[in-house]
């Protein structure tokens, strides 16, 4: 070992092994092998055929959509409601400790289960639904609906604690006296919020908007449940080829949806990374 | 005529109270500090002044008009803070022109206002930096310009240089004051260093655990303070109880002093080290009489003086000499004298309401 480690060039590789080899092991190695699985007939011979399909195929094609509006919809409807849900936090009201430990409960609840409760309370004869139908009303078609309505409020129910987590602590960053001094120089509390606070937050919000996007792109089990049968995502699509044993399509499939994430990662790094030096990391002098 | 009126203004945090009832006013272009220990209201009263923090009680008037119900962005007020906050995702131009944006003022007078702003404020040149990419000092100069370009009718300030070197702090106090006599507007400045308080104020006002202490120039409070703690507070001194009967009064090892007015039973002076005269006797004791309690115990050569500790009696007193051929040995006997017509001080009770 020692006499390893007195070669220095040696000496990199192995200090790096740990991190990256792990990386590459069980992470790069299985993504190698999907795509060069994806690019492979049933005889092994090269082919794009998988992936023309998937652009191609009109259920498929749906199938991308609905994954990119399951990733966007939900984001949207949780970012409206994690923005104010931070500021609110943020004041200090009766049983505040109480409500900021138990609104990050959704986070521990698996997303089936949410799948479940949504059904539960929201299909047609449902808790909802029978609670309120002595008063004459009646819940509308809210879960496997058309406009994955069902999807949407599962996935904002998981969404918004990580979400309001995570842009609460960019706004409690803001020092105290920084939004003061909005104030002081004219700014109501609304012109301070715009034109001060969110610019400071945007680097905490991006962050919370784009992992959640991903994770909702990607997820299975809740539009599985309690999405539209007429609009699969991909993921849900890709069980179903997996079921088939197409597993040249299922490769490619998500590849697709990988590059896709990684697309985003890259767009959030290099956003990031800019605003970064927006604010200036030059010498002082 | 007044520009800013403070009256009864209390605060409460919870069951303790940060402010009894403080009232001050600032006249017209006047430089007024508050100068007090650190946690004795100052912060509390001067962001109730600026309406980011809510009083408890009494009323606040600027130019004639009640503004404690505003809010802070109606009241015509601008801050400069301790910590400077300044906008860190805005470059220096950006962060003079905040304010102006969103008064609507027009945009020539912006520009206008903006680079008279940096050139009075030497910033010329640094406009398209950010906050982080200046020195502590240049960005406490973007934390005054950014309130000057406001023209506001009054400018406070929250101890703007604590957060500097002592070499920086006092460049800053010297432009501080040269900027105030140029551009002459009415400033509240808070601070708990009384040098700086002494070297930039028309009037200071003394405070204490939420009270104001006593109020007067520079001069007046160093010379001659009305209440113990000014005269501890401002600089050193010695605090001396006294016995007095009529224009007399014993000093706690029998000397008789004269006192400025007539009074009765104890009571306290504050005799300055420098007021003090200190003269090394004679070896052969020739002038024994005045001689013989007073000895040095300790000295310290200032460079511009000499600090010397005298016991006499059982009290340790501070005097300094200036200038002085030589310093007195510690262990030599030595003669005192004392200014005429010192002041009784007042020692005022806890709890009696400061006015
Ligand atoms: N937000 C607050 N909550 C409770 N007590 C406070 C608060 N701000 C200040 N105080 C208390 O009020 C007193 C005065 O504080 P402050 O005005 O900051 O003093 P200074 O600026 O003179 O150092 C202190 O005893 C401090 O502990
Ligand atoms: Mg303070």
């Amino acid at each position: 070992m020692s006499m390893l480690l007195r070669d220095r060039r040696m000496l990199l590789p192995l200090l790096l092994a740990p991190g990256v080899g792990y990386l590459l092991l069980f992470f790069g190695g299985p993504l190698a092998s999907a795509f060069i699985g994806s690019l492979r007939l049933e005889d092994g011979s090269f082919t794009l055929d998988w992936y023309s399909r998937i652009f191609t195929r009109p259920s498929m094609l749906r199938g991308l959509g609905t994954s990119i509006y399951f990733g966007v919809a939900p984001v949207v409807v949780s970012l409206l409601v994690s923005v104010p849900l931070s500021l609110a936090i943020r004041r200090h009201f009766v049983g505040r400790k109480l409500f900021s430990g138990l609104y990050k409960l959704p986070l521990a609840v698996p997303g089936i289960i949410v799948g479940l409760m949504i059904i539960v309370l929201f299909e047609r004869g449902g808790f909802i639904d029978r609670a309120i139908a002595p008063l004459g009303f009646g819940l509308p078609k809210l879960v496997r609906d058309d406009w994955g309505v069902g999807v949407i409020l599962a996935s904002v129910w998981k969404q918004i604690p990580f979400m309001t987590l995570i842009i609460t602590s960019a706004f409690a960053a803001i020092p105290e006296d920084i939004r003061f001094a909005g104030r002081t120089l004219g700014a109501s509390r609304l012109a301070t919020f715009f034109f001060v606070e969110v610019p400071l937050a945007m680097p905490g919000i991006t962050a919370a908007v784009l992992l959640t996007f991903i994770g909702s792109m990607g997820s299975y089990a809740i539009p599985d449940i309690v999405g539209p049968p007429t609009a699969r995502p991909l993921s849900v699509l890709m069980v179903e080829e997996f079921n088939l044993g197409r597993f040249p399509q299922v490769f490619a499939m998500g590849m697709v949806l990988s590059a896709f994430a990684v697309a985003v990662l890259v767009a959030y790094y290099t956003l990031t990374s800019r605003i970064g030096d927006a604010h200036g990391r030059g010498d002082a002098r | 005529m007044s520009m800013l009126e403070i009256t009864d203004i209390t605060k409460d945090y919870g069951a303790s109270r940060a402010l009894h009832p403080v009232s001050l006013s600032v006249d017209e272009g006047e430089f007024v500090t508050i100068l007090g220990p650190s946690g004795c209201g100052k912060s509390s009263l001067l962001r109730i002044v600026m309406g980011i923090s809510q009083q408890s009680g009494g009323e606040i008037r600027l130019a004639g008009k009640r503004i404690d119900m505003l809010p802070p962005e109606r009241r015509d007020i601008a801050m400069v803070f301790q910590s400077y906050a300044l906008f860190p995702h805005m470059t220096v131009e950006q962060n003079l022109r905040f304010g102006l944006r969103m008064k609507n003022v027009a945009k020539a007078e912006q520009q206008r206002r903006i680079a008279h702003a940096m050139e009075i404020c030497t910033l010329t040149g640094l406009s398209s930096r950010m906050p982080r990419q200046l020195s502590g000092g240049q960005q406490q100069r973007v934390a005054l310009a950014r309130a000057i370009v406001m023209q506001p009718n009054l400018l406070l300030f929250d101890e703007p240089l604590s957060n500097l070197d002592a070499k920086l702090r006092d460049t800053l106090r010297h432009e501080l004051v040269a900027l105030h006599r140029r551009i002459g507007a009415t400033s509240l400045y808070v601070t708990h260093d009384q040098a700086e308080a002494m070297a930039m104020s028309d009037r200071i006002v003394v405070m204490n655990a939420g009270r104001v202490i006593e109020v007067g120039t520079p001069l007046e409070l160093y010379r001659s303070p009305r209440q113990a703690f000014t005269a501890g507070f401002l600089g050193q001194t010695n605090l001396l109880a006294v016995t007095a009967s009529g224009r007399k009064a014993h000093l706690p090892w029998g000397q008789l002093v004269d006192l400025a007015e007539d009074a009765a039973g104890p009571g306290q002076v504050s005799v300055r080290p420098e007021s003090i005269g200190i003269r090394a006797c004679d070896r052969g004791g020739r002038d024994t009489g005045s001689c013989a309690p007073a000895t040095v115990a300790g000295v310290s050569f200032m460079g511009a003086s000499a600090l010397y500790t005298v016991a006499i009696g059982d009290t340790l007193l501070k005097v300094s000499q200036a200038g002085g051929d030589a310093l007195i040995e510690p262990g030599r006997t030595v003669a005192l004298s004392f200014p005429d017509r010192l002041p009784l001080l007042e020692d005022r009770a806890p709890d009696r309401e400061a006015a």
